[in-house]
């Protein structure tokens, strides 16, 4: 079993079949900004935020979706042909794209299946905690030399609270390192039971300022600030990531507040400064919804450094890029 | 571990001296042009010495050039010693082949990779006093004459090519330098007189190794006496000099040229010169690349030792610099199709630091850091630059080497004692010998000094073997019946039908391959025997033969097959549509590949996007790729060469894969019509989807011991995957688990994919950009665009 041949299973997209299973929209291998060596990442689909940033949209939907990457489609017109719910047409135009109708669309997987071009995908599979395990079993060897292990992302990882324990546990049961890069937004009863089979949390904070943090995610930060309070009174080690948006959160006045917070914790190994890029911005299109910030540029290198001058010269251990 | 003191890295920190700047200022100015000197003086010697033996000739030319051509020493030079009347420049080697000079003499300057430039007066010469006497005796026309016409054909039709020995030397050796540095050339003269004794002039075949023992004598001396020309031409312009350091540095470089290498060397400037001195007779002798300096890192030692209480650090690390300078001046002209096979002015000296020495202990040392330090220092395309990894790796070695992987120069390739030694015993060396290896040319291992290795016998078009299979045998390109009629794709029912009919093929294939390669092995024995480069190999001397007779204590031929992941892909996609999911039948996608998928894109993306893929760790993918290179290597193991050797497969394509892709069809892993081959054992460019952990994991499921005469993987890195002391040690793992795996070799570009985007747009901008093509490095902006193009296609794994 590798991922891809999941990918390519399209005609049990939809199937959930027997026993605990996690939906799953992508696994990476050599993984190496996320936990420490190298890694494999497991990233789970559905998020309870709706971050403007997002750079990976197709994660924030709990079921599978259907994408269209224009760019791969050499107009075959199979997908016209084969949809049994009639929810794809060819646009009006001469040249246009084909039109998907995603009310009508049943996520069968039959246009996917034989768009050989990959333009149509569906993304997210359900996968059980045994298939997972021998993909991740493939790069054991690369774990133990490097000092790496496994991270499960997304989205949201701990929106699939069951699948994640069983996983994360099974995994920790082999002797692998484990990581969840998370929101840290859920109830502590179901967020302390995932953290016995933790190694590492990378937790983000996004904003300080509550109300800005509405704004900006559609969530309380509160649930958040307190959790992270509590894992660092566990003692389990913690990266912070803060998403280094320009124009958003990046005030002196936020960060400043950011690195007061972390200060009083007693279990952060590092605060990560994870700046805004827009390789997130294609996926948007692919899945037909607009992207949030369109016009925020990337920041330069300098502009990074200069912002988190002051957090360097607290005397945070800082690193940029994971 | 080592039980030796520890290796302080502090010593390999020296940056580049402004000797060194200045010298290699000059070279990167300098366009190579063609130099007529060699040819002109070698035709006069064959015209004197028409009915001796063919030995005593070879040694006479060579005193005969020696004696003749120009030599200079230039500003700021420390180590001397030129090979052409200009720097850069490449000689003309007639003896092996020029009728295709004679036909490309007017493109040399215009041609789109490795120009040459080339004057009047040049041509001039070459076509009066020189191509009209080697009419019908170069020694490829004399190896033309020995073969089938079968094999001549297969050649035409690119199923394989025995093209570099069969127009060029053999080359591909690595003599015995630390025997000369330590004892000097005078040790193997009187070697070679006192063996004299053992043959009795009486018997015929005897007297043929005492006409070989004499050319060795001879061209000893006239080796001597080539470093005494130099010696007076330093005392010359000493004379002459009015800065005192420099007329100091020279009166030093004529004392030192006086003694070495007829005498041991004694200091390192010594063994270093002395070192240089072969290195370049060789190349002049005998017109081959892949003239190896092997282990200088434990060879040399001594003399660094000896001199390194006495000797400033900066001048330690200078001395291996400018060496490094003067292997990049050594060059070689190269017909237009090998070009497109070696592109980038590349001569494949490889040198090779680390591993275990013959006692099986760690041997890295000061020199082992220092010569890392020296590529970091030159950034240049040679030497070809290697580390030996075994369990007990010194750390300082393998960060210091992750270190200069990091700069994007190529350099260095890795290299597994965990998979090599084994299968060098395998091969009958002795567990001494095998612990003793050094790389050859890209990847190939010997133990120096000891060896024939023939490493580079000829490359086999893998891609061009699936396509005959599906033709019947039938070439369309050259409209022939190349090979056996093996049944066609409407007779072929089952995927064991047409894993039968490949594996005809390839029976039939390299059985001539062979051939060919054992025809030219043959012509290289009777018309080109090398005396010098004889006397420098154990146990020539000893036996009374040329390495080219057999000499050498190890012989082996060792042809390459190339394409693997094409062969595999192909026929993974044959079985996972055609016959289990039968999407398409066989006939059907045939007819589909005959007409390059034209009005059948649908069908070519799903030939690449539904069957599996070699690279990805997919079990159904890499055992069909690793069946189809064990059907190659099989069949190369059973012949055998003229001096007594065997022959043992590699699986590696210097750039071959670029003018082979050129003649295959369209093949059934979904590769257009044209275009290049997969690279070495790399999976095919863009397919590799899965990242660098799991290409690693599918490549090492290859049996890289019965590939003895090497493979080779090269691994694209983005510098975000490298950065900081972290990627270091990713760099490490990566290379490590590859090599716990039982892979053989690994080296990795790190570069971005705008930075060559910006070359290509803007060559003059970016004449010093280093890029590694499949084993060796070369100047980006010195390759054909195809070639370019291939390097970018790549997938950049990106984190």
């Amino acid at each position: 079993m590798n991922w891809r041949e999941k990918v390519l299973d399209f005609d049990n997209i939809g199937d959930r079949g027997e026993g605990l299973k996690g939906l799953v929209f992508d696994v990476q291998k050599f993984a190496i900004h996320d936990g420490g060596g190298i890694r494999t990442n497991v990233f789970l689909k559905g998020c309870p935020l709706q971050c403007l940033w997002c750079s990976n949209p197709e994660s924030l939907a709990s079921k599978p979706e259907i994408t269209f990457v224009t760019n791969n489609c050499i107009g075959c017109g199979k997908c016209l042909e084969v949809c049994p719910a009639g929810a794809i047409r060819q646009g009006e135009t001469a040249g246009e794209d084909i039109i998907i109708d995603r009310e009508r669309c049943t996520l069968c997987g039959q246009c996917a299946k034989h768009c050989y071009a990959g333009a149509i995908n569906i993304i997210g599979r359900y996968v059980s905690v045994p298939e997972l395990m021998q993909i991740i079993e493939r790069d054991r060897k690369f774990y133990e030399q490097s000092g790496g292990g496994v991270t499960f992302s997304g989205g949201e990882p701990t929106a699939q609270p069951e699948f994640l324990k069983a996983a994360l546990a099974e995994i920790q049961k082999r002797g692998i390192h484990t990581a969840i890069e998370t929101s840290s937004l859920l109830p502590w009863e179901i967020y302390a039971p995932i953290l016995e089979h933790v190694d590492l949390v990378l937790t983000d904070i996004k904003h300080m300022d509550d109300a800005e943090h509405k704004r900006l995610t559609g969530v309380s930060n509160q649930l958040i600030l307190d959790n992270i309070r509590k894992i660092s009174s566990l003692g389990i080690p913690v990266k912070i990531r803060l998403p280094l948006i320009p124009g958003i959160n990046d005030s002196d006045r936020n960060l400043e507040a950011t690195a007061e917070f972390v200060e009083q914790l007693s279990n952060v190994q590092s605060l990560d400064i994870l700046p805004y890029h827009r390789l997130g911005e294609m996926k948007y299109r692919q899945l037909d919804i607009s992207y949030p910030l369109k016009g925020v540029e990337s920041p330069t290198v300098e502009h990074v450094e200069e912002r988190i001058r002051a957090l360097r010269e607290r005397g945070l251990n800082i690193s940029v890029g994971g | 571990m080592s039980t030796k003191a520890k290796v302080n890295p502090a010593v390999a920190t020296q940056g580049p001296t402004e000797r060194v700047e200045k010298i290699k200022a000059r070279f990167l100015a300098t366009t190579p042009e063609i130099c007529a000197e060699r040819a002109k003086l070698i035709t006069e010697s064959y015209k004197e010495t028409e009915g001796l033996p063919m030995t005593t000739r070879r040694a006479k030319a060579l005193e005969k050039i020696l004696m003749g051509m120009s030599i200079y020493i230039e500003d700021d030079e420390l180590i001397v010693g030129n090979q052409c009347s200009m720097p850069r420049s490449a000689p003309v080697y007639p003896e092996f082949s020029c009728e295709w000079l004679e036909a490309e003499l007017d493109r040399l300057a215009k041609r789109t990779a490795d120009v040459f430039l080339i004057s009047e007066d040049v041509k001039n010469t070459l076509r009066k006093d020189v191509f009209p006497y080697w009419k019908g005796k170069t020694n490829q026309e004399i190896a033309t004459a020995l073969m089938k016409q079968e094999a001549i054909d297969a050649g035409n039709a690119v199923v394989y090519t025995v093209g570099n020995y069969y127009f060029n030397g053999v080359g591909h050796i690595s003599a015995n330098y630390g025997k000369v540095m330590s004892q000097g050339l005078n040790a193997v003269i009187a070697e070679a007189e006192a063996a004299k004794a053992k043959f009795d002039y009486a018997d015929a075949h005897q007297m043929k190794s005492l006409h070989f023992l004499e050319s060795t004598i001879t061209a000893n001396k006239a080796v001597i006496a080539f470093a005494n020309r130099y010696a007076d031409e330093a005392e010359r312009l000493a004379a002459v000099q009015k800065d005192a350091a420099r007329k100091a540095e020279l009166l030093e470089i004529a004392r030192i040229c006086r003694k070495v290498p007829a005498q041991p060397a004694e200091t390192f400037q010594e063994a270093v010169q002395s070192f240089w001195f072969i290195h370049l007779v060789i190349q002049l002798e005998s017109n081959g690349h892949s003239i190896s300096p092997m282990r200088f890192d434990q060879y040399c030692y001594p003399f660094y030792a000896a001199s390194k209480d006495s000797m400033p650090a900066e001048k330690a690390q200078e001395l291996l610099d400018l060496m490094w300078l003067k292997l990049n001046g050594l060059n070689k002209v190269r017909d237009e199709n090998s070009t497109m096979a070696f592109a980038g002015y590349p001569m494949f000296m490889n040198i090779i630091v680390g591993g275990v020495d013959r006692e099986g202990k760690d041997a890295t040392n000061e020199l082992s850091l220092m010569l890392l330090q020296a590529a970091a220092n030159t950034k240049l395309y040679a030497p070809s630059l290697s580390v030996r990894i075994h369990e007990g790796t010194a750390d300082v070695l393998y960060m210091k080497a992750a270190e200069v992987s990091r700069m994007g120069l190529g350099v260095p390739a890795f290299f597994n004692d965990r998979t090599i030694i084994p299968a060098l015993l395998s091969r009958g060396l002795t567990l001494e010998d095998a612990r003793d290896y050094g790389i050859i040319g890209c990847v190939e291992p010997q133990v120096g000094g000891k060896t024939e290795g023939w490493h580079d016998a000829a490359f086999f078009n893998m891609a061009k073997v699936i396509e005959l299979t599906l033709n019947n045998g039938y070439d369309k390109r050259t409209a022939m019946q190349v090979g056996p009629q093996t049944g066609a794709v409407t007779e072929m029912k089952s995927f064991d039908d047409v894993m039968a009919a490949y594996t005809k093929q390839m029976e039939y294939f390299v059985g001539l391959m062979c051939h060919a390669d054992n025809m030219v092995d043959l012509a290289h024995g009777q018309n080109v025997p090398l005396p010098f480069l004889s006397s420098l190999v154990e146990d020539c001397i000893g036996r009374g033969k040329s390495l080219q007779e057999g000499g050498a204590i190890y012989n082996f031929s060792g042809p390459q097959g190339v394409g693997v992941a094409n062969a595999g892909d192909a026929l993974t996609a044959i079985k996972k549509l055609c016959f289990d999911e039968k999407v398409i039948s066989l006939p059907e996608l045939k007819e589909v590949l005959d007409k390059d998928f034209e009005g059948a894109e649908n069908i070519r993306q799903m030939l690449v996007n539904r069957a599996p893929k070699y690279g990805n760790d997919d079990d159904y993918a890499d055992e069909i790729a690793v069946e189809s290179a064990n059907i190659y290597c099989r069949e190369v193991n059973k012949y055998h060469n003229p001096r007594g050797g065997q022959f043992q497969p590699g699986l590696y394509p210097a750039s071959a894969n670029v003018p082979f892709g050129g003649v295959v069809e369209a093949t059934p892993d979904g590769r257009k019509k044209g275009t290049p081959l997969a690279d070495g054992v790399s999976p095919i460019g863009g397919f590799d989807i899965s990242g660098p952990t799991a290409t690693v994991n599918s490549v090492a499921k290859l049996d890289h011991e019965v590939t003895s005469n090497g493979t080779l993987l090269n691994q694209k890195f983005h510098p975000n995957a490298v950065k900081g002391e972290e990627g270091l040690r990713n760099l490490i793992a990566v290379t490590e688990t590859y090599f716990k795996n039982g892979g053989f070799h690994v080296q990795y570009n790190v570069i971005d994919r705008k930075t060559l985007e910006k070359a290509q747009e803007k060559p003059e901008e970016f004449a010093s950009l280093v890029v590694r093509v499949a084993g060796y490095s070369a100047f980006f902006t010195a390759l054909d665009k195809s070639l370019q193009d291939d390097i970018m296609s790549r997938t950049e794994q990106v984190f």
